[in-house]
C-alpha cells in the first residue's frame, strides 16, 4: 500500500471553500437604507430583445435565454460533452467580442477539465482543448485571439495553480502561468493589457501582464494588511513571512472575483468571506476603500456606463447594486432561487442577468434585474447549477 | 460584443478582433530527434523558436501542449520535461508567442511514442515440451517490462544443442536428433527458458482424443494426443503441433479448440512425420431466446443511474443523474407493476452507485455535484427497505466526489466500504462497523509518476478486490483474503492486468482525434468461476461533423474475459465487442452474463464452460432488448447502464439512463428445428 500524507487541514480548507460558496444560505435581508438611483417606481418593458448564454454545471446543459417584452424564456439549448453518463460540468462561459463564438470551461474530467468552442449561430462545436484541474472563469481578450481561463483546482492539493492562455483561432493552449492557490473570478482590463484573478486561499489579487505572459503585481487583501506584495508566489495560507516562513494563515477575505472598472483605473475584488469589496487603485496599487456588500459576495460586473458595480451574494440569496462613485449600496434585490452565482450586464447598462445554481435537483435560473428601477423583472428556470453566463446580443424586438 | 471600455456603444457593437501581424517565428525545432520515450521514464526536450533564416527569435515565449495521451503521461510546459507513465502516443503541439504578433503554432510535427521499458522478464509458453525427431513446433516468448507492458523487442532464440534441437528466429523449433536441449529466449539480460526433449518417433499408433466430438459453437474441446509404441505402451508427455481446417475458430498450443460456425472441422495433431486427425462436428449453439418486458417504470424527471435490489428481493433502489438528487425506493413485489414508494434525498446532483449490506439493514450511495461542493457518501438505514433514512455521511478527504462503492464485511475485521476518490484517483477505505460513525481506515493508489490516476469501479469477492483502474487496467488487491497478507485497512497488490488501450481502440482515434477518452471502466469477478469480466468506457473526442442528437456520437467499449485461475498471472482469453455501443456494466448469475451496452441496449450471454475467443461470433448471445420507448427523459433512444438480476424472481432489472427501469424476463427456450448450415 502506498502511504501518502493527507493534506493538512483538508477538512478546514474545504470548510472555508464551503463558506465561500454558500453552503448555508442566510435568510433574506432587506437593506432598509437603500434608495434607488432612479426615482422610477415601475420598470418599463424592454423595447429590444436581449440574448444571453448560460452554462448549467449540474446537468451539462447550455441554454440561450431570450429576454424581451414578453419576459424571459429559453430560446435554445444543447448538451455539452459526448458521454452523458460522465458529466463534464460546464462552469464558465464567455462570448467572443465579435459575437460569433461562445466558449465554455468544463470543470470535471479524468482528471482534467477543458475549454470548448461553439458557434453562437447554431451551437456547433468547433473546438476543444484540455486544460488543468477544474477550469473555471473564462474571458476572451478584446483582440479576440486569446481566451484566459483560471484553473481553479478546487479539489486538488493546496499548491499554486495557474491561468491558461488559449489561442482561440486554433483552440490551443499556448501558456499556463502559475499564479496562486485556487485562482477564481478572473477578468481582463478593458484594453486587454492586464488580467486579474482572485486567489481564494491566498487572500491575494494577482495581476498578469498579458504581453509578457507573466505575473506583474500582487495585492494582499487581508483586512489591515492591504498592500502590494513583492516576492515569490505563496502557497496556501498567505504571503510568505520574510523571517520565519512557517505557519499558515486562514483567509479572511477569501476573494472570488476581480472586476476592473470600465476605464481600467480601479479593480474591485469581492471578498466572499468578509462580505465586502476591496477597491484598489490600479495606478498606485493601493487600496482606496472597503465597500460593504451582501452575505457571500461572489461574482461582480461593472455597468458599461460606469455608474454601478453589481455583485451576487451567494449566501444571501440576493444581488447587491452599488454606486461605483460613492460606494453606497443602493439596492439589495432578492433572487428567485438559492445560491446566486454569475452575472452579466447588458451593454446599454439597463439590465443585469443573474444566474442561480439552486440546491439539489431544483432548477437553476436566470433572473433579469432592471438597473433603473432596481427590481427583478423576469426569471426563467434552467438546468441545475446554472452558473457561467455571458451576453450575446440585443436586437430590435420582432413584431 | 465588448462588455467593458469607454467607447461609445456603437463602437462597442462594431468591435472586431484586432488583426495582429504574423509571427516572426517560422519553425519550432524540437530535440531529441528520436521520438520515442520509455514508459516510466522522462526526457527534457530542447525547444527553439527559429526565424526564416534558422536563427533563434529573441523574446519568443515557448510552450508545449499534449494533444493526446494525457492518460499515459504529461509534459511540463515550463521546462519541457516529457513524462511517460505508460505505453502510449504523445502527440505534442508547440507554440511560440512573440508579444504583439500572432502565435506560431506547430501541431503536426512532433509525436512521441511511449514504448515499453526494457524487458526484465520473458514469459515462455510452454515451459517444457517433448517432441519427436523431425517435428516442428512453435514456441511463444513474450517479453515484459518492469511496468508489466509487453515490449516490442525481438526475442533472440538459442538452442543449447543445435544438433538436437534447431530453432529459427521466430521460435520455431525442429527436433533433429534424440536428446535434450535447453532453448533460451532472451531480450537483453532478461531470459526465459524451455526444456525440450526429443524422442525417437517409435510410436506405432497415434490417436486423437476425444474422437469425433460433437459439440456446439463456442464449446471448447480439449484435445489430447495419445501415442503408443509397438508394444502398446503409451508414450507420454508429447507436445504435438496442432492445426485445423476450415479456419473459422481458434486452436491453441494446448490443444484447446473452439469453432465459431456450425459445420465439420478437421483437427490434426502432428508429431514428426506422423499425424492424427479427427473430425469435430459443430452444431448451432442454439441458445437464442426471446424476452418479455414484464414491467416498466419510466422516469422523466431525471436520467437514471445505478439499480440495486435489496436482499429481500421486494425492493429496488434506482439512482438519479444529470441533476438528480435522490435514490428512488421502488416496490417490486409485483414486478409487473413497479412503483416508487419513497425516495431518499441528498445534497447531490448525481448518484452514480449504491449497495446494501448483506443483511439489507444499511445502504451506501455516492454523491457528486453537491450544492456546497462537499461530496462524499451517504449511509442510510434500510431496516424498512422502502423507506431509507440517512444515518450518516462520510466526506473526509472525498470532497471531490465518490463515483463507486463496494461494501466488504469480514467477521474478523469488521465492515468496510471501499470507495473511489474522484480527486486523488485513490481507493479510500472507510470503516462502517458503526454505520452512524464512519471513519477513515486507509487508502490505496497505483504508483504513477504523474497525476493522471483515476479509478472507476470496484468489485470484491472472497476478500480480493478487483479495481477498474482506467489507464492502469485491472488491479487486483488482497483486502482480507490473507493469502497475500492483505487486510481491509492495508491492501496488498496481488497482480495487475494492463493492456494497450490505444491499440485496442485505434478505430476510435481514426474517426475522431487523439486524446479520446478511454479506460478500464468495470470489473466483475465471476462468482463460482475463474474469470473476471472487464469492460472499457470509450467515447469520441469530438462529434460527428454535421450531425446532431443521437447521430452526433456513439459509445464504444469491449468486454474482455480475463482468466484468473492463476490470479498472479491474469490473461485475456475471450472477448465481446458490440457492433454498436459499448459494454457499460455487467451482472453474472451462474452461466449467464447480463450486460448494459449503452446505445446497444441490453444483452444476455451464455458463459457456460470454458471461454475462448470471440463470444459474439460463437453465437453465445442468448437475448437482447432495445431499451428505448417514448417514455423517458430522452424518448426512443436506448442508453443502457446496467442490470441486476433479482434472485427471488429471476428477472433482470435493467436500468436505462435515458428512460428508467425495465423488468425483463428471458423466456424459456422454444424448441426449434436445427438448421442445415
Amino acid at each position: 500500500m502506498t502511504h501518502l500524507p493527507r493534506r493538512p487541514g483538508t477538512g478546514a480548507i474545504v470548510s472555508l471553500v464551503c463558506l465561500a460558496l454558500a453552503c448555508a444560505p442566510a435568510p433574506h435581508q432587506t437593506l432598509a437604507s437603500a434608495t434607488p438611483v432612479s426615482a422610477a417606481a415601475t420598470p418599463t418593458p424592454p423595447d429590444r430583445d436581449y440574448f444571453v448564454f448560460v452554462a448549467s454545471e449540474g446537468n451539462d446543459q447550455i441554454s440561450l435565454v431570450k429576454f424581451g417584452a414578453g419576459g424571459a424564456r429559453v430560446a435554445r439549448e444543447r448538451k455539452i460533452g459526448t458521454n452523458p453518463t460522465e458529466l463534464v460540468g460546464p462552469h464558465g462561459l464567455y462570448v467572443s467580442p465579435d459575437g460569433k463564438w461562445y466558449y465554455v470551461s468544463t470543470a470535471h474530467g479524468t482528471p482534467n477539465g477543458a475549454l470548448w468552442k461553439f458557434s453562437t449561430a447554431n451551437d456547433e462545436q468547433v473546438g476543444r482543448v484540455e486544460l488543468g484541474r477544474f477550469p473555471a472563469t473564462v474571458q476572451v481578450a478584446p483582440n479576440g485571439h486569446y481566451a484566459w481561463v483560471v484553473n481553479f483546482n478546487l479539489y486538488g492539493d493546496m499548491v499554486p495553480s495557474s491561468v491558461s492562455v488559449v489561442y482561440t483561432d486554433q483552440m490551443l493552449e499556448v501558456r499556463r502561468i502559475p499564479t496562486c492557490v485556487m485562482p477564481h473570478g478572473s477578468r481582463l482590463s478593458p484594453d486587454g493589457s492586464r488580467q486579474y484573478s482572485a486567489c481564494m486561499m491566498n487572500d491575494e489579487l494577482v495581476e498578469i501582464d498579458t504581453r509578457k505572459l507573466a505575473v506583474s503585481r500582487r495585492f494582499m487583501l487581508r483586512k489591515g494588511e492591504e498592500r502590494g506584495i513583492d516576492g515569490a508566489l505563496s502557497a496556501a495560507g498567505g504571503a510568505p513571512a520574510p523571517h520565519d516562513g512557517h505557519g499558515t494563515v486562514a483567509p479572511t477575505c477569501s476573494p472570488t472575483w476581480a472586476q476592473p472598472s470600465v476605464d481600467g483605473r480601479i479593480i474591485w475584488v469581492a471578498c466572499n468571506k468578509a462580505n465586502d469589496l476591496v477597491e484598489i487603485d490600479g495606478g498606485t496599487w493601493t487600496m482606496r476603500r472597503r465597500i460593504p456588500a451582501g452575505d457571500g459576495i461572489y461574482n461582480l460586473a461593472a455597468s458599461p456606463d460606469g455608474r454601478l458595480v453589481v455583485g451576487t451574494n451567494k449566501r444571501g440569496k440576493s444581488v447587491s447594486v452599488i454606486e461605483s462613485a460613492s460606494g453606497r449600496e443602493i439596492a439589495r434585490i432578492p433572487t428567485t432561487r438559492r445560491v446566486p452565482s454569475g452575472l452579466v450586464i447588458s451593454p446599454d447598462s439597463r439590465y443585469a442577468f443573474v444566474t442561480q445554481e439552486g440546491v439539489g435537483s431544483e432548477p437553476g435560473a436566470v433572473d433579469v434585474i432592471d438597473l433603473r428601477a432596481l427590481t427583478r423583472v423576469a426569471s426563467v428556470d434552467l438546468g441545475q447549477q446554472a452558473g457561467g453566463i455571458d451576453f450575446w446580443k440585443s436586437e430590435a424586438a420582432a413584431h | 460584443m465588448l462588455h467593458f471600455g469607454v467607447l461609445p456603444l456603437l463602437a462597442l457593437a462594431l468591435q472586431q478582433p484586432t488583426e495582429l501581424p504574423p509571427s516572426p517565428v517560422k519553425r519550432i525545432e524540437v530535440r531529441p530527434s528520436t521520438r520515442t520515450i520509455t514508459a516510466g521514464d522522462s526526457v527534457q526536450l530542447d525547444v527553439r523558436a527559429l526565424d526564416a533564416n534558422g536563427a533563434p527569435v529573441p523574446g519568443a515565449v515557448l510552450y508545449a501542449k499534449m494533444l493526446g495521451g494525457e492518460g499515459e503521461g504529461t509534459i511540463r510546459p515550463e521546462s519541457f520535461w516529457l513524462v511517460a507513465s505508460s505505453v502510449g502516443k504523445f502527440p505534442l503541439a508547440f507554440s511560440a508567442l512573440v508579444p504583439g504578433t500572432l502565435p506560431f503554432v506547430d501541431t503536426t510535427s512532433v509525436e512521441f511514442d511511449g514504448v515499453p521499458g526494457p524487458a526484465v522478464r520473458v514469459e515462455v509458453n510452454p515451459s517444457a515440451v517433448t517432441i519427436v525427431d523431425g517435428q516442428s513446433l512453435r514456441l511463444s516468448a513474450l517479453p515484459f517490462s518492469k511496468a508489466n507492458d509487453r515490449t516490442l523487442d525481438s526475442v533472440r532464440w538459442r538452442s543449447s544443442d543445435p544438433k538436437v534441437v534447431a530453432v529459427d528466429p521466430a521460435g520455431l523449433i525442429t527436433g533433429l536428433a534424440t536428446g535434450h536441449a535447453r532453448l533460451t529466449a532472451s531480450v537483453g539480460g532478461a531470459k526465459g527458458g524451455v526444456d525440450v526433449r526429443v524422442v525417437p518417433s517409435t510410436f506405432s499408433r497415434l490417436t486423437l482424443k476425444p474422437a469425433r466430438p460433437a459439440v456446439r459453437q463456442g464449446d471448447v474441446v480439449s484435445f489430447a494426443v495419445e501415442a503408443r509404441d509397438g508394444a502398446g505402451k503409451v508414450v507420454s508427455d508429447l507436445t504435438p503441433t496442432w492445426s485445423f481446417s476450415p479456419g473459422d475458430g481458434e486452436l491453441g498450443p494446448d490443444g484447446h479448440f473452439v469453432a465459431y460456425r456450425p459445420g465439420a472441422y478437421a483437427v490434426t495433431a502432428t508429431l514428426g512425420r506422423r499425424s492424427a486427425s479427427t473430425t469435430v462436428t459443430v452444431r448451432e449453439r442454439d441458445v437464442r431466446r426471446s424476452v418479455t418486458v414484464v414491467g416498466r417504470l419510466p422516469r422523466t424527471g431525471f436520467a437514471t443511474s445505478e439499480v440495486w435490489i435489496h436482499p429481500n428481493g421486494k425492493v429496488a433502489y434506482l439512482g438519479t443523474h444529470q441533476g438528480g438528487d435522490r435514490v428512488y425506493a421502488i416496490d417490486i413485489g409485483d414486478p409487473g407493476k413497479p412503483v416508487v414508494v419513497d425516495s431518499i434525498m441528498a445534497n447531490t446532483r448525481l448518484v452514480n452507485d449504491m449497495q446494501t449490506t448483506a443483511d439489507g439493514n444499511y445502504m451506501v450511495f455516492t454523491r457528486e455535484g453537491a450544492a456546497d461542493r462537499k461530496n462524499g457518501i451517504v449511509i442510510a438505514d434500510t431496516h424498512d427497505p422502502l423507506h431509507p433514512k440517512e444515518v450518516s455521511q462520510f466526506v473526509d478527504g472525498v470532497a471531490a466526489g465518490v463515483h463507486s462503492v463496494y461494501i466488504y464485511e469480514n467477521p474478523q475485521y469488521g465492515k468496510y466500504v471501499f470507495i473511489t476518490n474522484d480527486g486523488t484517483g485513490a481507493i479510500d477505505i472507510v470503516n462502517i462497523t458503526d454505520p452512524a460513525h464512519p471513519t477513515r481506515a486507509g487508502e490505496w493508489r497505483t504508483d504513477r509518476p504523474d497525476a493522471s490516476r483515476y479509478v472507476h469501479d470496484l468489485d470484491i469477492v472472497d476478500g480480493v478486490l478487483y479495481a477498474s483502474y482506467w489507464n492502469d487496467g485491472l488491479v487486483i488487491l488482497d483486502i482480507g483474503n490473507g493469502k497475500w497478507g492483505g487486510r481491509p485497512d492495508k491492501p496488498v497488490l496481488v497482480s495487475q492486468f494492463k493492456y494497450n488501450l490505444d491499440s485496442l481502440y485505434k478505430d476510435v482515434e481514426d474517426v475522431s482525434h487523439p486524446g479520446f477518452t478511454r479506460g478500464t471502466h468495470t470489473a466483475w469477478r465471476q462468482r463460482g468461476g475463474h474469470y473476471v469480466f472487464i469492460a472499457d468506457e470509450v467515447y469520441l473526442n469530438g462529434q460527428v461533423e454535421g450531425a446532431k442528437d443521437a447521430s452526433s456520437s456513439r459509445m464504444f467499449g469491449t468486454l474482455q474475459v480475463v482468466d484468473v485461475s492463476d490470479i498472479e498471472h491474469p490473461k485475456s482469453v475471450a472477448w465481446y465487442t458490440p457492433e454498436m455501443g459499448g459494454v457499460h456494466n455487467v451482472w453474472q448469475v451462474a452461466d449467464t452474463l447480463y450486460l448494459g451496452a449503452y446505445d446497444a441496449g441490453f444483452h444476455v450471454f451464455d458463459i457456460s464452460g470454458e471461454l475462448k475467443g470471440d463470444l459474439r461470433a460463437q453465437h453465445r448471445e442468448i437475448a437482447s432488448l432495445n431499451t428505448a420507448d417514448m417514455g423517458g427523459v430522452v424518448p426512443n433512444a436506448a442508453f443502457d447502464w446496467g442490470v441486476v438480476v433479482n434472485p427471488k424472481d429471476g428477472l433482470a432489472y435493467v436500468n436505462d439512463f435515458n428512460n428508467g427501469l425495465w423488468v425483463v424476463r428471458v423466456n424459456p427456450k422454444k424448441p426449434t428445428t436445427p438448421m442445415i448450415p
